[in-house]
């Protein structure tokens, strides 16, 4: 069964179609989705600009990171949860838009982003995070992180203009 | 001149014909919208559950407002310029969309209880430690914005 076929499957069966059709789901779910976004990138884009220290330079960026991570995550979760929801319900039509499979790709990045932060400079916080000269690493992550990001945010919308 | 000339005026402009008929611009201009979303709103999150003395409590109220004021105030900015190239291509359509009314009025609300009771909140000194009135003015600014995002959103659904 080809993935397109899955999607077609997946979209009619009574759940997806119930959402779609839906006058108080789906504007619930859609909403949900995009102010969400506070949450989950409004935390990590605040985290990423104290990591280029353009805000609370003189805050511990590890205990910055202690303090929004508990908020950030529960953000994320809504995401994903509203997110699949929202692609189940018109999983056919998701799935053909360029814009989707680009945001999907950005964010198999930004999480190999986050993952190479983890490994790589989050055990060594405490020897950097309070100098001037952060890591060029640091640095392209955050860049990275900013940027796709906003190329995530603008796929969303531009997906759901087409759809 | 009322606003209905007005509004005749901007959806016959030229100029704005530009944004209507190509086909990227007014999503890409609501992609600016939703940034500028994302800074005010996540800027209004660390604020206020700050304030409330629900999270981040460990970090001090007068740093953080002092940074993070700038990026709300940035965020509400682009919000609403992008907001503005947002309706001009269809203003009639806009001020009679019932959503839209409700996210101006509170759009207004938001703003003036941000700028007059939160800062003045802040200023006073005692916005570091826990009490009611510090959870409530955080309460109040978080359901307002919040109002304003979903009003935002039902402009769509409300026709």
């Amino acid at each position: 069964m080809s993935v397109l076929s899955w999607c077609h499957w997946l979209q009619n069966t009574p759940w997806a179609t119930g959402i779609r059709q839906s006058d108080l789901w789906f504007p619930f779910i859609e909403g949900s989705h995009i102010l969400a976004l506070s949450l989950s990138v409004g935390l990590i884009v605040m985290f990423d600009l104290r990591l280029l220290r353009l805000v609370l330079p003189t805050e511990s960026a590890s205990k910055i990171m202690r303090q929004v991570m508990p908020w950030a995550l529960p953000g994320f979760g809504i995401m994903f949860v509203t997110g699949g929801l929202l692609f189940f319900s018109q999983a056919e039509k998701a799935y053909s838009s360029g814009f989707f499979r680009v945001k999907m790709l950005l964010l198999v990045l930004l999480g190999a982003n986050a993952l190479v932060y983890q490994l790589k400079f989050y055990p060594s916080m405490a020897e950097w995070e309070s100098s001037e000269a952060v890591p060029r690493g640091v640095q392209v992550i955050a860049v990275v992180s900013l940027a796709f990001w906003m190329v995530v945010i603008a796929c969303g919308r531009l997906m759901a203009y087409e759809l | 001149m009322s606003l209905q000339h007005l509004w005749q005026m901007s959806y016959d402009s030229h100029t704005i014909d530009i944004l209507r008929n190509s086909k990227y611009a007014i999503p890409v201009i609501q992609s600016f919208h939703l940034f500028g979303i994302t800074l005010l709103l996540g800027s209004m999150v660390i604020l206020n559950l700050r304030l409330s003395g629900i999270g981040l409590r460990q970090l001090p109220m007068t740093a953080l407002s002092r940074q993070i004021w700038p990026w709300a105030i940035g965020g509400l900015l682009l919000a609403i310029a992008s907001g503005i190239l947002v309706f001009v291509p269809d203003p009639a359509r806009y001020a009679a969309n019932y959503a839209f009314r409700t996210k101006m009025v509170a759009l207004c609300v938001a703003v003036a209880f941000q700028f007059l009771i939160y800062r003045k909140v802040v200023r006073s000194g005692t916005a570091e430690s826990r009490s009611s009135r510090n959870i409530a003015v955080a309460c109040c600014s978080l359901v307002l914005w919040f109002l304003v995002g979903w009003a935002g959103r039902a402009i769509a659904f409300l026709g």
